[in-house]
């Protein structure tokens, strides 16, 4: 498995790295010292783990993920001490080690990564940029004190804020750092559909349709979201269902 | 900073108090006036002889003309008494013009009763003593009467302005506590810690020499964080070794990324200051001037004894805007530890001063006012039970490398 290390401390990196030496399926491709130099790194390299710190000079850890173009590979985050970037791994059990490392922790979240890995999510990492995303791909999200890696099948709306795309997901519907566009270019369509401008809809969180004004369809999600097709759209949906 | 320890009372507070008190003061005006009122009445029917014929009819008018002329004039008395500001003297200002002030009253209270009595209303005269005579007693008797009336008044504030003050030194009192505890919370920062510790794990097969006496300035920090609590002051020199520590461990995690440059003047280092000022002015510069900019900076320390004050400047690289506007805790603690060491006399400000670098100052007075609860400067108090046995001479400016 290909792992960088994201860490603005030289000796943290070398740390880490010695550390995972002891660990043969763990082969670490490259260092970074800050996001930027992580986002080459990535693009570069195609690592399927990460292990990131968050804080750093410039962009934190979290603003890395949130602009790192998905499917996300597997993270790790190390932590010195940092109560509220804890507080947001155990709301949502991401996998993080504190500094300074203990082996036997490290070893852990490792065994936890290979037990994970039976899902393809992060499999095919930088096999060409305009690859879709699959429904078991993660995207990164935050709000607040939360953070999530959430599934994309588990989204059952994207709607348009800007340049920004609100995801709708369990009882949270936080920002995503990228355009609605830009996301329905990665979206496999057999499992996302335009609905209109503003919205994307998850077929598969589909609950009944109802014929709507002149045409149009409004359509019922499972948790009670509502969505209108605009008439175009709608035709659109008709043809792609009766296949 | 404007971050004098602030003893507020919560607006809230202030609303129910005054409510409060404004509920007593009817309680106390209807009752009072009522007591006398019904005394009165009591009065005049044990004592009236029936030879007298008395139209109980106009003994009741007349007894409510006194009564209510008496509780107007008292009840537009309060706005003039907190107008003239007697509410805050003292008793021995009071006597005289409680005095003066109840001849006055009960010289308005008789003459509109008697006016009103005698002149609106016709009363005839029955009495047969003079009415001067009589309007002399009644004006005596409203004398006291006043006298009365305002000393309950005064005594009342008093006890309240007595209470108050209570409050608010229990306020201050608890405040300090607050900030002491807070400082030692603050002391160190544990993120820091954590990762010194880290950077100590990689460095120990690099760099074995170098680890070995990290691990000593670690130790070092850690022990004058702990120790130093207890101290009202510290020798500056201990508090600059301290920091030397400090800056040789940040070092070892930011490598060329931190520069430092010490200036300080031979003669300061035997003042005493507040122990983990200077360390939190630093620590303060690494965090908001290092460690979020990739390239790194200098951060630059200035001591300096000019005109009875000591000075300190602590510089990094940055703006305000963009660091300083979560200066956060660290130097508010510092800003107000300060402030109730040395009053008004100790300052720290933040600036950004060279252009593009952000400039946190210091100014201690060297010599305090006596009584202000600052023996600080000039008598190295808690010198002996700390660090005494690390002082090297040659060491004082000398930045570990």
């Amino acid at each position: 498995m290909k792992a960088l290390l994201i860490d603005d401390e030289r000796l943290a990196r070398n740390e880490l790295r010695r550390l995972l030496a002891k660990h043969a399926d763990i082969t670490v491709v490259g260092e970074a010292a800050n996001a930027d130099e992580a986002r080459d790194c990535v693009g570069k390299l195609g690592p399927e783990l990460l292990f990131l710190d968050i804080q750093m000079p410039g962009d934190d850890g979290f603003a890395l993920l949130e602009t790192l173009e998905p499917p996300l590979p597997q993270v790790i985050f190390t932590t010195a001490y940092d109560e509220f970037a804890v507080k947001a791994f155990e709301f949502n059990a991401l996998d993080y080690l504190m500094k300074p490392v203990d082996p036997v922790r490290l070893a852990a979240a490792l065994e936890r990564l290979h037990d994970r890995e039976g899902s393809p999510s992060g499999a095919p990492p930088s096999a060409g940029r305009i690859a879709r995303l699959a429904p078991e791909d993660k995207v990164f999200v935050r709000e607040g004190e939360r953070c999530w890696f959430v599934e994309l099948k588990m989204i059952r709306l994207m709607e348009s804020e800007g340049n920004y795309t609100r995801v709708h997901f369990g009882d949270a519907q936080p920002q995503l750092f990228r355009s609605l566009n830009a996301m329905e270019e990665r979206l496999d369509p057999r499992c996302f559909f335009r609905a209109n401008r503003r919205q994307i809809i998850n077929l598969a969180w589909i609950d009944r349709i109802e014929p709507w004004f002149s045409g149009s369809l409004l359509i019922h999600l499972k948790g009670g979201l509502k969505v209108e097709l605009s008439r175009r759209q709608a035709q659109a949906f008709r043809d792609q269902m009766s296949l | 900073m404007d971050s004098a320890p602030a003893i507020s009372v919560p607006v809230a507070e202030i609303g129910l108090r005054q409510e409060a008190k404004e509920r007593l003061y009817v309680i106390c005006q209807v009752g009072g006036w009522g007591f006398f009122f019904t005394l009165q009445a009591v009065f005049s029917v044990l004592f009236s002889k029936p030879e007298d014929h008395h139209d109980p009819v106009e003994t009741s008018t007349v007894l409510v003309v006194v009564t209510a002329v008496g509780l107007l004039l008292t009840h537009y008395t309060r706005p003039l008494i907190t107008r003239w500001g007697w509410k805050q003297l003292g008793w021995r200002p009071l006597v005289p013009r409680v005095l003066a002030s109840s001849v006055m009253l009960s010289l308005l209270w008789s003459m509109s009763t008697y006016g009103i009595i005698y002149g609106v209303m016709r009363t005839p005269w029955t009495a047969k003593i003079s009415p001067l005579v009589v309007f002399s007693f009644t004006w005596i008797q409203g004398t006291t009467l006043f006298v009365g009336w305002l000393c309950v008044y005064f005594f009342y504030h008093l006890f309240d302005r007595f209470n108050r003050s209570e409050i608010e030194r229990l306020r201050l009192a608890t405040s300090v506590k607050e900030a002491e505890l807070r400082a030692l919370k603050s002391q160190i920062n544990p993120h820091f810690i954590f990762n010194s510790l880290n950077s100590l794990r990689g460095l120990i097969d690099e760099n074995p020499d170098r680890a070995r006496q990290a691990v000593t300035q670690l130790a070092n920090l850690l022990r004058y964080s702990l120790q130093s609590g207890q101290l009202e002051t510290v020798p500056f020199e201990d508090e600059l070794r301290t920091v030397n520590d400090y800056l040789a461990l940040e070092q070892v995690r930011h490598e060329e990324r931190l520069r430092v440059r010490l200036d300080v003047e031979p003669g300061v280092l035997n003042l005493s200051i507040p122990p983990m000022l200077l360390q939190t002015l630093v620590e303060n510069a690494v965090k908001y001037g290092i460690a979020p900019r990739r390239e790194g900076g200098e951060i630059a320390i200035i001591a300096r004894c000019e005109s009875g004050q000591l000075r300190l400047q602590v510089t990094n690289p940055g703006t305000l805007a963009a660091g300083g506007g979560s200066t956060g805790v660290g130097l508010r603690n510092a800003a107000e530890r300060l402030q109730l060491l040395f009053g008004d006399q100790a300052r720290l400000d933040l600036r950004e001063n060279p252009p593009g670098c952000v400039t946190a100052g210091v100014i201690i007075p060297l010599e305090t006012e006596p009584g202000m609860g600052a023996r600080a400067l000039g008598s190295p108090r808690g010198a002996d039970n700390f660090g005494r046995q690390a002082r090297r001479p040659d060491q004082k400016t000398v930045l570990p490398a």
